[in-house]
């Protein structure tokens, strides 16, 4: 389970007070708010990418352990953003492999390229492997991209306007198609969306602009 | 009538730059094509030449080692600059390093560190070596190799790559390795072979401090080109022919490196490996303070050389007197240097400000034509040895009948300071958003205003930097000058090489240091007016009346 506690985000001209937020296994928090709120500040203060024009305070417990002081890469946090950003040297296949975890099972080239094209020909995607991103359709990216993330086995599960890119036929199929993924890892998910259409029925709602408060200028 | 001006006018300003761009060519061509005086039989004598072996190897491993030592340097460099707050400096640190010319560094090298010298009575730098000419070009490339990078840099989402990274796990330093650096190298293939072309054939730096015993080829090649003993027109003739099979096999180990790098880098990122030696990154964040600190150095000890400083022994021994600094020698050898200072200066702002103007035309062109044609195109100059196509330059020279002034010079100055300025000018000129041309043309202004008066002045800063650089390079050639010149148009870099292969500390300290200043203050001036332009533009000086 994620919990936030006492989080606030202060800027120089508003602050947002946030009451505490807790994210089961399996289920979907979607943020949301007008530009320039604080949805994506929030979403990078939950992966360790500590904002620069903002000062946030808080505690971030991922499964009862306090996360808060851990690097980025010390978090177990999967990201999964508008531009999925897959590696262009790597093909597929290998940009599965570099996300894999390092353990005994999955200590040999071997197995780690058999295991990630056992996830990609569960999601029936075995035939993408040896692509490189460059040569993969926008929804095709996307899948990939979030199959990347999963791989590593994240605690949590962030998504900054995971589908803003596509066209709405491919974003409406890609959007079932990841909200299913995650339910069946059971992890708990953050998103962030400026889009209703993209929000599942079954989310919680967080709008930012609810504990949005100016601060009065001198 | 206006269609077929315009026609005619393209055509030639397509004529012009293809011209200039294929000179390097043409020079290697006319240069290889034997005379009458060279025949099959030469190659004996000319694979006999005692020490050829070594000397060719020597080259070789000189060329390809100091490059990719270059590049790795860079890169750790680079990684521990590219997020930080410190890139603007970072970026402004560049342009006095990258200022300082081969000769200067060289030699500073020299002055400061081998053995005997001010510092050190037995450092184990040669005076003349293969060491001190690898670090020398070291001390150059890094600089290079982190300006291409950083072009490099701000077209890829690096930034993104190591939080993608990052979030599956991975540390800074192996994000770097495993995700930043592939790309990057595959991306600096042409700055890689620049580096190697330039080490393979450099005669300067070669003659000044590298070995003696056998010397490095390219001063073997130059001194058969300018010999007329017999026989020796056929070692020139051979000797250019493996400078280009030398040239070819870089091409090919720098592939194979490209390859197994990748390859590398690769294999560890799939195994999720841990890939230890990449910690030492942090290490290089010194590296430019450092750097700006030895460069600061040897400028002061060429200062303080050329000002009458005067030991006898060395720094360490009883004998060392500092007698009061004069400029006595500045005031004897102002009638020596004063000619060779304005034809330096006059060639170096005519070949920078024609290779600007020239490298602009030719990415003009190929806007308009909306196909921008392969870099290794226009910047042969800079990827192909030059002594070979000089070579070729000075015969065309002799067959017209040329005579020796510094017209001639300027139009052999003029295919690298054109290839340096397109290399800088290209990434900027089309970053240029063309939606700024097309509002001018919607207020009525004609194609050349809306040129002249958006596309021009958004990119004076890059033009200013580019005209800085030209401006060096032009300042630092040798090769060019003393053959199409053929000694009658000195230069202070042909003076400042003449000089230091004597013995004269003082008056090799006052051309190093006359050769260094030009591009510093070129540089400077640039920095300042780019700045000037910059705060024009930026929107934030501008006053909201």
């Amino acid at each position: 389970m994620l919990e936030i506690i006492d989080c606030q985000i202060q800027a120089k001209t508003w602050h947002i007070t946030l009451p505490g937020i807790q994210v089961h296994k399996g289920e979907l928090l979607v943020v949301t708010g007008p530009s320039g709120i604080g949805k994506s500040t929030l979403l990078h203060w939950l992966l360790g990418n500590i904002p620069q024009h903002v000062v946030i305070k808080g505690q971030i417990m991922l499964s009862g352990t306090d996360i808060t002081a851990l690097a980025i890469e010390q978090r177990r946090v999967g990201l999964l953003m508008q531009d999925v950003y897959l590696f262009p040297h790597l093909n597929v296949q290998d940009n599965i492999c570099f996300a894999l975890p390092k353990n005994p099972q999955l200590s040999s080239k071997k197995q780690r390229r058999l295991a990630a094209l056992n996830m990609l020909e569960q999601i029936n995607l075995g035939h993408l492997a040896s692509r490189y991103p460059q040569n993969l359709s926008g929804g095709e990216r996307s899948r990939v991209g979030l199959i990347r993330a999963l791989a590593n086995q994240p605690q949590v599960m962030l998504l900054d306007e995971p589908f803003a890119a596509l066209d709405p036929s491919t974003r409406e199929q890609m959007g079932a198609w990841a909200f299913q993924q995650l339910a069946l890892q059971n992890i708990p998910s953050v998103m962030v969306s400026h889009d209703i259409e993209d929000i599942p029925a079954s989310a919680k709602q967080l709008c930012l602009a609810d504990y949005y408060q100016a601060l009065e200028q001198k | 009538m206006a269609a077929t001006i315009r026609r005619i006018g393209l055509t030639s300003a397509w004529l012009l730059v293809s011209l200039i761009s294929l000179l390097p060519i043409l020079g290697i061509v006319v240069g290889l094509w034997p005379s009458e005086l060279v025949n099959i039989a030469d190659i004996k004598p000319f694979l006999a030449y005692q020490g050829l072996s070594v000397s060719v190897f020597m080259t070789l491993f000189s060329a390809i080692f100091s490059t990719l030592i270059s590049l790795y340097i860079a890169f750790m460099v680079y990684s521990q600059y590219h997020l930080s707050r410190r890139l603007q400096s970072f970026e402004k640190y560049l342009a006095p390093l990258l200022s300082l010319p081969h000769l200067a560094i060289a030699l500073g090298l020299v002055f400061l560190f081998s053995d005997g010298s001010l510092f050190f009575a037995d450092s184990g730098l040669p005076r003349k070596g293969l060491s001190t000419l690898i670090i020398a070009i070291v001390i150059k490339e890094v600089p290079f190799f982190l300006l291409i990078f950083s072009a490099i840099g701000r077209q890829l989402p690096i930034k993104y790559w190591l939080l993608q990274g990052k979030a599956l796990g991975y540390q800074d330093y192996r994000c770097w390795w495993f995700l930043v650096f592939p790309p990057l190298l595959k991306q600096s293939r042409l700055a890689l072979l620049a580096a190697t072309a330039y080490t393979l054939s450099v005669v300067d730096i070669s003659l000044l401090v590298g070995p003696n015993i056998p010397e490095l080829f390219a001063v073997s090649v130059y001194r058969w080109q300018s010999s007329f003993a017999a026989g020796d027109q056929g070692l020139a003739f051979w000797s250019n022919a493996l400078l280009l099979i030398l040239l070819a096999m870089s091409v090919f180990i720098l592939y194979a490196h490209e390859k197994f790098a990748f390859a590398g880098c690769k294999a560890l990122a799939t195994q999720g490996s841990r890939f230890l030696i990449g910690k030492i990154n942090p290490m290089f964040k010194a590296w430019l303070p450092m750097l700006g600190l030895l460069t600061a150095m040897m400028v002061l000890v060429f200062a303080l050389w050329s000002f009458g400083l005067n030991w006898h022994g060395n720094w360490h021994s009883d004998g060392f007197a500092l007698t009061q600094l004069t400029p006595k020698l500045w005031q004897d050898e102002w009638l020596f240097f004063a000619l060779p200072l304005q034809n330096s200066l006059l060639i170096g702002l005519l070949a920078g400000l024609l290779g600007v103007a020239c490298a602009l035309l030719a990415l003009e062109l190929q806007c308009q034509k909306g196909k921008y044609w392969p870099d290794y195109y226009w910047l042969l100059a800079i990827i192909l040895p030059q002594l070979s196509m000089v070579l070729g330059w000075q015969i065309m020279h002799i067959w017209y009948q040329g005579g020796y002034h510094s017209g001639w010079i300027v139009l052999s100055h003029l295919p690298f300071t054109f290839a340096y300025a397109y290399l800088v000018l290209k990434g900027p000129f089309q970053n240029v958003e063309p939606g700024y041309e097309l509002l001018a043309a919607s207020f009525g202004y004609s194609a050349w205003q809306s040129w002249w008066q958006v596309r021009f002045r958004l990119l004076l800063p890059a033009i200013f930097t580019a005209f800085a650089i030209a401006f060096s390079v032009s300042i630092a050639q040798y090769i060019p000058t003393l053959m199409m010149g053929a000694g009658r148009v000195t230069t202070i870099t042909t003076e400042a090489v003449a000089i230091g292969t004597g013995s004269q500390q003082d008056l090799i300290a006052l051309y190093v240091l006359l050769q260094s200043i030009l591009p510093f203050m070129a540089f400077f001036v640039a920095a300042l007016l780019a700045r000037r332009f910059r705060g024009s533009m930026g929107g934030q000086d501008v006053r909201d009346y």
